[in-house]
């Protein structure tokens, strides 16, 4: 062959799959990854019938009672968690945009504050603060409040930056402050996605707060781990609809909101027609409702005493075990973190591309939906009898909610890439897959590539508490050892967790850059 | 560019509106109430409603309003405990334990029942090659909560006895978190075997919500010291005098205590001291469970 | 024969008429240049002849068959032998020039053959052969996104080339190229067609392109045929009154947006988060 004709890149491609092979193949043996187990029949016959005692739901008046109370305090969790984030967010975000100023300035203190709250996963707060606070809700509650206190405030202060700056610039050239420039110039432009924002945080609250109650923090979470320990099919199965119809609910709520803001105003002088005016009334009472509803003094959680307690318990994890034998045994639970995130979001990025393809969305977009609304500590403790306790359930765990939250995704950047490349390609006698290989993945790719990285960033930090459940991982060394008051090595294994985090956040940064 | 005086005033005073609102709410009066909890070492529906008459008769016999907060999670428990949230617990020997070292040694045991002393576990299995403790190697195995007495640290210490390391002999180790989810676990086959509190397991053999021909005991541990009543040791001591008698007072002779007692899975109610439960905190330390 | 049309009328959803009462008829070999003022239906005729859209009346046959009443194995079989350089070059930006090219026999290779040259070019000097022509070899493992307009479109004309189509269909193949290159790649367009006996049929813009280089041309205006002639009986008044409506003798080059950015919500991070 003509040298010249040899392609450049073909070295680069064969050492990057072997790496690839190289990297995966030990972390796929390190999951445990053995589909035969889903076949097993003694799994088989266990899942079967904990899924079979679904039927009929359990509908106790007893156990309703306490369902009703359960959803209302998680309810309570992620209003009373959001109101603490706009509280947080609101100035953060005046402080940290450039929206509004003379000369754009960006405050690099408020902005590396907010990187500081959006790191730590709301999950690692809630347990740091179940363990100082107590059990219960007012530990879920500060968990939200700060970390989606970080990521409102970043995403305020982006959106404000985003709209078109003239009128502003205008109103404070005509001597108006900057609140005032802000609130007249800017808002009016970026109310709608302000809101829509806010409201779909507030679905993701709601979702949080039950994921929280697994580590205790109260709410339908509580009650469904509980469920779920207790393999009691009737209970889980009235647990997940009323909390499925929870996010329904939320969803349709916020598709409301958005459609209210798209109407024009009604011609009268005063901006607030009814629905502004009952939303006006209703939002404090329910912030306050659900204050109340929950008990939280926080009087008694601000105390002296708290703040003692707080300190004792940092400084019981100021010194980490170092020792070499403890160190081995987190390394391995690290690597079997990083195998689950892996293989889950591998087998995630494969289950969601195929139910993104087919040309007819509405069966697919409903199992998307549902596969993304059962959260993945529910989800792990289905796996775990499917194919037992350990890793390859955690991984599966991952894989089943990723593929709802992906396949959305990818079925939305599929039906942006333009379609001329295929349509092209099949009018020259191209079969549609080979249309669809040549012609419209190369569109779809640098979008696909970037959402399913980032999701793999999310799932390292779900998959280091997914242990939690049995699913193996850093999760169960950091339940055993904080069950067991071993700070020392809790500490080790939460400082792991955060290096993990880090570096996949890295790993998946260069990535992107890399395969763009 | 900056917020004229008035408007910082009207600014602030509404901030402080809803920093004062929020604090307003604080949950209870802090003298006229006795605040129990429990370990959860059963579903919390189970507990509260094991409590209830037992909440009622110690209002009676102390005059003050008992409330039971029910817990998911053996440590906050004992955290609780420590940082006097709660003022009476039902805690497992380990966790006593545990209590002791967090509050400096304060925490005192009051009452145990006459059958904790001299408490034992049961292994379980629904597998028929599961015929001895030394079968187990190789096998998933479920405890309940890691800080479990009965279900976690005795067995795992005469597991070491018998010469097997669950971490590295065993398949597998789940934690189910509950004695009644561990026996769940195994008659589900999500765990090859497990280990329970005898009384649990007498229990759910009692009310038929274990199948014995399906899951079967294969071996049973020594005894030792487990539960008790524990109370915070700055309690007021008289109160500390009433809550002991009272539970000492308890007689399976009266119908009505009869019931209690019977929820307690209780003979009777006996005195007990710290030092019943130094074997635990060796045996911990054995384990390693204790640092 | 290499194509007929037959009474053709083209009606689009929305009730626009595109084209009406067409009828054409090429033999094999021939080269056709179709021009007329914008939205005059050149597009619309190549979209039919392209099989990708059918006519609302009258019959169009392309390659002695009529693709109204083929099965879909048949179509495709056909649609093999049509090649169309497009005045966007439909090529995805992060696909490599060899790729782009080779894409150009997929209809032909068997189904592995396409799939495992994505992981290994298996025609690299096939390729470079026919970019060789369009002046491109150099950029045969470039990433199409590195191109500018004008090469894009060139490497759509190299696909074409490659596919060996027996009917070669152009949609203003010259619009992002500057006279000379224009006039070159209309050359080569021509130059291919008659080597292989290919018929070929193509819209342009620059009238003068057309009468250099074609030995026929279709006058096309509001969907009718105004005139179909050999280039050299085409007078100045046949071409002012075709233009009559743009108030001008010969349009220049135009260039529209080629690839508009996916619209698509830019901030991934919060859309993959929860």
């Amino acid at each position: 062959m003509n040298p010249a004709d040899r392609d450049p890149a073909a070295r680069r491609r064969l050492f990057g799959f072997l790496a690839a092979l190289a990297i995966l193949w030990p972390l796929f043996r390190m999951a445990e990854v053995k589909p035969g187990a889903l076949f097993d029949a003694a799994n088989l016959k266990v899942i079967g019938h904990f899924l079979g005692a679904f039927l009929p739901p359990e509908t106790g008046a007893e156990f309703l009672a306490y369902l009703a109370r359960a959803t209302l305090e998680t309810l309570a969790i992620a209003s009373a968690g959001m109101a603490l984030a706009g509280l947080l967010a609101v100035p953060l975000a005046y402080l940290a945009s450039a929206a509004g100023r003379e000369k754009p300035a960006l405050n690099p203190l408020t902005r590396s504050l907010l990187t500081v709250l959006r790191g730590i996963p709301e999950l690692v707060w809630a347990l740091l603060f179940v363990r100082v606070f107590g059990l219960g809700p007012a530990a879920g509650v500060l968990a939200l409040g700060l970390t989606y206190g970080g990521m409102l405030a970043k995403v305020y202060a982006e959106i404000l930056e985003s709209a078109d700056a003239a009128p502003a610039r205008a109103l404070r050239l005509n001597g108006a402050s900057r609140p005032l420039a802000i609130l007249y110039g800017l808002l009016p432009q970026v109310a709608k996605e302000l809101v829509s924002y806010t409201v779909y945080r507030w679905e993701c609250a709601i979702r949080a707060s039950v994921v929280m109650g697994f580590v205790g923090a109260g709410g339908l979470g509580q009650l469904m781990d509980q469920a779920m320990k207790m393999l009691n099919g009737g209970e889980a199965a009235s647990i997940l609809l009323t909390f499925m119809l929870l996010v329904f609910a939320a969803d349709g709520l916020s598709g409301w909101l958005r459609r209210a803001l798209d109407r024009p105003p009604a011609k009268r002088a005063s901006p607030f027609g009814w629905r502004s005016l009952g939303l006006l009334v209703a939002l404090p009472g329910v912030v306050l409702a659900s204050f109340y509803f929950l008990g939280i003094g926080f009087g008694e959680l601000f105390s002296l005493e708290a703040a003692r307690s707080i300190g004792e318990f940092v400084a019981g994890f100021l010194s980490p075990d170092l020792s070499a034998e403890w160190l081995g045994k987190v390394a391995k639970g690290s690597l079997e973190t990083l195998a689950i995130s892996l293989v889950g979001t591998l087998f995630a990025a494969i289950g969601g591309l195929l139910l993104a393809l087919p040309p007819w969305r509405a069966p697919f977009s409903f199992l998307l939906n549902s596969l993304r609304s059962v959260p993945e500590l529910v989800w792990a403790t289905i796996t775990a009898l499917a194919v037992g306790l350990g890793p390859f359930a955690g991984a599966l765990a991952l894989a089943l909610h990723t593929t709802g939250v992906l396949g959305r995704l990818y079925a939305e950047a599929l039906a942006n890439v333009p379609a001329a490349p295929g349509r092209a390609l099949r009018l020259c006698g191209v079969p549609g897959s080979l249309a669809f290989l040549y012609g419209t993945l190369p569109g779809a790719a640098p979008q696909l590539i970037a959402y399913t990285l980032y999701r793999w960033e999310m799932n390292i930090r779900m998959a280091a508490i997914l242990g939690f459940v049995g699913a193996g991982g850093l999760g169960q060394l950091l339940y055993f050892e904080l069950s067991l008051f071993h700070h020392a090595q809790a500490s080790t294994v939460i400082v792991a967790m955060l290096l993990l985090s880090i570096a996949v956040d890295q790993a998946s940064a260069w990535l992107r850059q890399r395969m763009r | 560019m900056s917020i004229s005086t008035p408007r910082r005033l009207a600014l602030k005073g509404a901030l402080a509106c809803a920093l004062a609102s929020a604090v307003s709410f604080p949950a209870f009066a802090e003298d006229a109430v006795l605040r129990v909890s429990a370990i959860p070492d059963e579903a919390p529906t189970e507990l509260q409603r094991k409590f209830a008459p037992l909440g009622k008769y110690l209002e009676a016999q102390t005059g003050i309003k008992v409330v039971f907060t029910p817990v998911s999670d053996y440590a906050a428990v004992v955290e609780s405990l420590a940082s006097k949230k709660i003022d009476l617990a039902w805690l497992g020997g380990f966790t006593f334990i545990q209590a002791k070292i967090r509050t400096n040694g304060t925490a005192i045991p009051i009452v145990q029942r006459e059958e904790d002393a001299r408490f034992t576990s049961r292994f379980i299995t629904a597998d028929a090659s599961i015929k001895a403790l030394s079968d187990l190697k190789g096998k998933t195995f479920a405890f309940g909560a890691p800080s479990s007495t009965s279900g976690s640290l005795m067995p795992r210490f005469f597991l070491l006895q018998a010469g097997l390391n669950p971490e590295k002999d065993f398949k597998n180790v789940a934690f189910s978190g509950a004695h009644d989810a561990t026996v769940a676990f195994v008659a589900a086959g999500k765990a090859d075997a497990g280990v329970l509190n005898a009384s649990v397991w007498d229990k759910l053999v009692e009310q038929k919500k274990v199948d014995p021909d399906k899951v079967r005991v294969f071996a049973t541990t020594p005894p030792y010291f487990d539960y008790n009543w524990t109370v915070r040791g700055d309690l007021d001591p008289v109160l500390i005098r009433k809550l002991t008698d009272a539970f000492l007072k308890l007689d399976p002779a009266n119908p009505e205590h009869k019931e209690i007692l019977a929820l307690q899975r209780a003979a009777k109610f006996i005195p007990t001291k710290k030092e019943n439960y130094d074997g635990i905190e060796k045996a911990a330390h054995a384990a390693g469970l204790l640092k | 024969m290499s194509l007929a049309l037959a009474g053709v009328g083209l009606t689009y959803a929305n009730g626009f008429a595109a084209l009406d009462g067409i009828s054409l008829r090429a033999d094999q070999g021939e080269c056709i240049a179709l021009i007329g003022p914008s939205g005059a239906g050149k597009t619309s005729l190549l979209s039919l002849l392209a099989t990708a859209m059918a006519p609302s009346v009258g019959e169009v046959a392309v390659l002695a068959a009529t693709p109204a009443g083929l099965g879909a194995a048949a179509l495709k079989k056909l649609r093999r032998r049509i090649g169309t350089v497009y005045q966007a070059p439909p090529i995805p930006g992060r696909q490599r020039v060899v790729t782009a090219v080779l894409a150009g026999r997929l209809g032909q290779w068997p189904l592995w053959q396409g799939i495992a040259s994505l992981f290994y070019p298996l025609d690299v000097p096939g390729a470079r052969r026919v970019l060789a022509r369009v002046d491109l070899a150099d950029k045969l493992f470039a990433r199409c996104d590195e191109l500018s307009g004008g090469q894009l479109q060139r490497v759509g004309i190299a696909r074409v080339l490659y596919q060996q189509a027996d009917l070669i269909l152009a949609d203003e193949p010259v619009s992002a190229l500057d006279p000379a290159l224009a006039l070159a790649t209309v050359r080569l367009l021509v130059d291919e067609a008659k080597s292989r006996g290919a018929t070929l049929v193509a819209s342009l813009h620059a009238v003068d392109l057309a009468l250099s280089c074609f030995s026929r041309i279709v006058g096309i205006k509001a969907g009718q045929i105004a005139f179909d002639r050999p280039a050299g009986e085409v007078s100045e008044a046949m071409l002012s009154e075709l233009y009559a409506s743009e108030g001008q003798e010969l349009p220049m080059l135009a260039t529209e947006p080629r690839f508009s950015p996916p619209a698509v919500a830019t901030d991934v991070v919060t859309r993959t988060a929860c």
